[in-house]
């Protein structure tokens, strides 16, 4: 497993269509889990539902996990992802 | 501006009347419907990334897991879908946040779509809408605007939703009026309507004149009357916001706002089970000071009442909120949560120009034992204090509380319903809730010249300031600004300017 931290930057934080864009993009490493966790929770970065109920808003820390065959490019590509909302 | 007005007859869609069923089905079946019918969507909406995202809700593990759990628990299909929405929507509308609690709008659709599936409903409930009709229904989702052919469709007018929901981006790309928040249970099919989305206004039924002026508004291509347009350009009045958050204020300052002339604070009061400390409070307005960019903000102290119960404050019921404990009132009887907020707002000036302003108040002393407040947390304070104008009281006292305040606000909508001592929301007395009444004018006239003759600004909060009569009255009276709700009004008057 490998994991990295980064910070919403969008100004109006995660929202509905950034988080769809999130899950199609985790749900091409097959075999491969993210999750998000908060300071608060966390959950299954393929579940837009669970990505919601985060309500990641600009300036939250999130950490990113991987885990699978995939984990190092999930995890570069989800970081980067996150960073450039 | 396109899509803002709109004349056309009432189409009333009562959801749950359509009583065809067909034969039972499976949650297979339904989730297989849903599937290819959000498909059908993404290919023929002019917002395929909304259904993409609704795509994407029907397949989440979370709602699968939760909807197969209930049915494990034994339900039937139909029941644990509901019971699944419920609960996840549950999760979101704990998160007080009105961005994330829309997104509840997404969820409920696709599940509602899965219940009139297995439910056995067929047909489109938008079969019969006939040409250039303005659909009127209590609540619209994504689903509908595809359903119901918007090239027919002159405007959507609903009781509940938001213009920054899903349909309200729909609408928009599609150029037609969408208004929200209004009473529809006076509307009857066939009625006349006029449809506002710049003042967020439906008129029922309106006279000949009234048609006539709309119809010249509409033909002239400018969705400002004309009486607002010269409030602007020949009175010269200053335009404010009001808000409610921080995002209202980005999209007030973004249409071009003089400043905020209303932040609400209830907000960080009521729908949670503890009271926000000072900390939160300062971040809050530190964050609301810095998206005015520089414009003066006019923070409003928790307007707070019995209406309005918050769990951190335990106010006793009262048998009648409005002439109860409520605004200045109550924040002067627990003057440690006051001194809080005061000092977070202090500590909020430091980042911008802030202005603070009193709700309720109907006597002088309320004032000044909120400035013994105020120097009690910075004795060296020079922070402005204002003072909502929305009691007879402080109508008939406004030249006393000149001498002690740094300028006044009018509440319009308040002023009216106590001077005319008629309910806001009881319709058998509306015809008494107008602004325009003789003794309303009056109050409203004691009040300005009180403030002119001690030099102290004077505007107007409240819809009524987009009642043209009315706008003009304020500007033959002298008032120095207005404070409005709509960012797209307050975007049509600064493009005024000369």
């Amino acid at each position: 497993m490998i994991a990295k931290k980064v910070i919403i930057g969008a100004s109006d934080g995660l929202h509905a269509r950034p988080a769809g864009d999130l899950v199609k993009l985790v749900k091409s490493f097959a075999g491969t889990q993210v999750t998000l966790s908060t300071s608060a929770r966390s959950v299954n970065a393929s579940s837009i539902l669970s990505i919601l109920s985060l309500a990641l808003k600009k300036g939250t820390e999130v950490e990113v996990k991987a885990v699978g065959p995939d984990e190092e490019k999930a995890l570069a590509e989800v970081t980067r992802f996150l960073e450039s909302l | 501006m396109e899509g803002t007005l709109a004349i056309g007859k009432a189409w009333i869609l009562h959801r749950g009347d359509d009583t065809r069923r067909c034969d039972g089905r499976t949650l297979d079946e339904a989730f297989g419907h849903e599937t290819s019918r959000l498909k059908e969507y993404i290919e023929n909406s002019p917002a395929p990334e909304v259904f993409s995202a609704h795509l994407e809700i029907l397949e989440d593990p979370l709602l699968q897991d939760t909807i197969q759990r209930n049915v494990t628990e034994g339900m039937t299909p139909a029941e644990a879908v509901k019971a699944a929405a419920d609960e996840i929507s549950g999760m979101f509308n704990e998160i007080g946040d009105d961005y994330f609690k829309a997104r509840v709008d997404d969820l409920n659709d696709v599940c509602k779509g899965l219940v009139e599936f297995l439910d056995g409903k067929c047909g489109n409930p938008f079969e019969n809408l006939p040409d250039d009709a303005i659909v009127v229904t209590r609540e619209l989702f994504p689903s509908d605007t595809v359903e119901m052919n918007l090239g027919k469709v002159r405007a959507l007018v609903t009781s509940k939703g938001s213009p920054t929901s899903h349909v309200g981006i729909i609408a928009r790309s599609k150029g037609i009026p969408f208004v929200t928040g209004i009473d529809i249970s006076g509307i009857q099919a066939g009625d006349l309507l006029l449809v506002d989305a710049v003042s967020s206004e439906v008129i029922v039924n309106p006279t000949n004149s009234q048609t006539e002026a709309f119809k010249d508004r509409m033909a002239a291509g400018n969705d400002i009357p004309e009486i607002m347009r010269r409030v602007v350009t020949k009175y010269g009045m200053r335009i404010f916001g009001n808000a409610g958050s921080v995002k209202d204020i980005e999209a007030a300052i973004k249409s071009g706002a003089d400043g905020i002339g209303l932040f609400r604070t209830e907000f960080l009061f009521l729908d949670r089970d503890e009271l926000p400390s000072e900390e939160d409070q300062y971040q809050i307005y530190k964050e609301a000071v810095e998206a005015c960019q520089g414009r003066p903000l006019t923070i409003r102290t928790m307007d707070i009442g019995g209406d309005k119960p918050s769990p951190g404050l335990n106010i006793p019921k009262e048998d009648n909120p409005y002439l109860g404990m409520r605004g200045i009132r109550l924040s002067l009887s627990m003057p440690d949560i006051f001194k809080e907020q005061i000092r977070a707002i202090l500590r909020a000036s430091a980042h911008g120009k802030v202005r603070m302003m009193l709700p309720m108040v109907t006597r002088v002393e309320e004032l000044i034992q909120t400035r013994a407040l105020v120097r009690e947390c910075d004795a060296s304070s020079d922070l402005e204090i204002g003072v909502m104008i929305e009691t007879p009281a402080a109508a008939l006292i406004s030249d006393l509380l000149a001498e002690e305040a740094d300028f006044f606000s009018i509440g319009t909508n308040d002023l009216t319903q106590y001077v005319m001592a008629a309910d806001r929301g009881n319709a058998s007395v509306s015809y008494l809730n107008d602004p325009l009444d003789e003794a309303v004018v009056r109050a409203v006239k004691i009040v300005v010249e009180a403030a002119h003759k001690k030099g102290i600004p004077v505007g107007v909060c409240g819809e009524a300031a987009f009642n043209p009569e009315f706008a003009e009255l304020l500007c033959g009276l002298g008032v120095d600004s207005l404070s409005l709700g709509s960012p797209a009004l307050i975007k049509s008057l600064k493009h005024l300017r000369p």
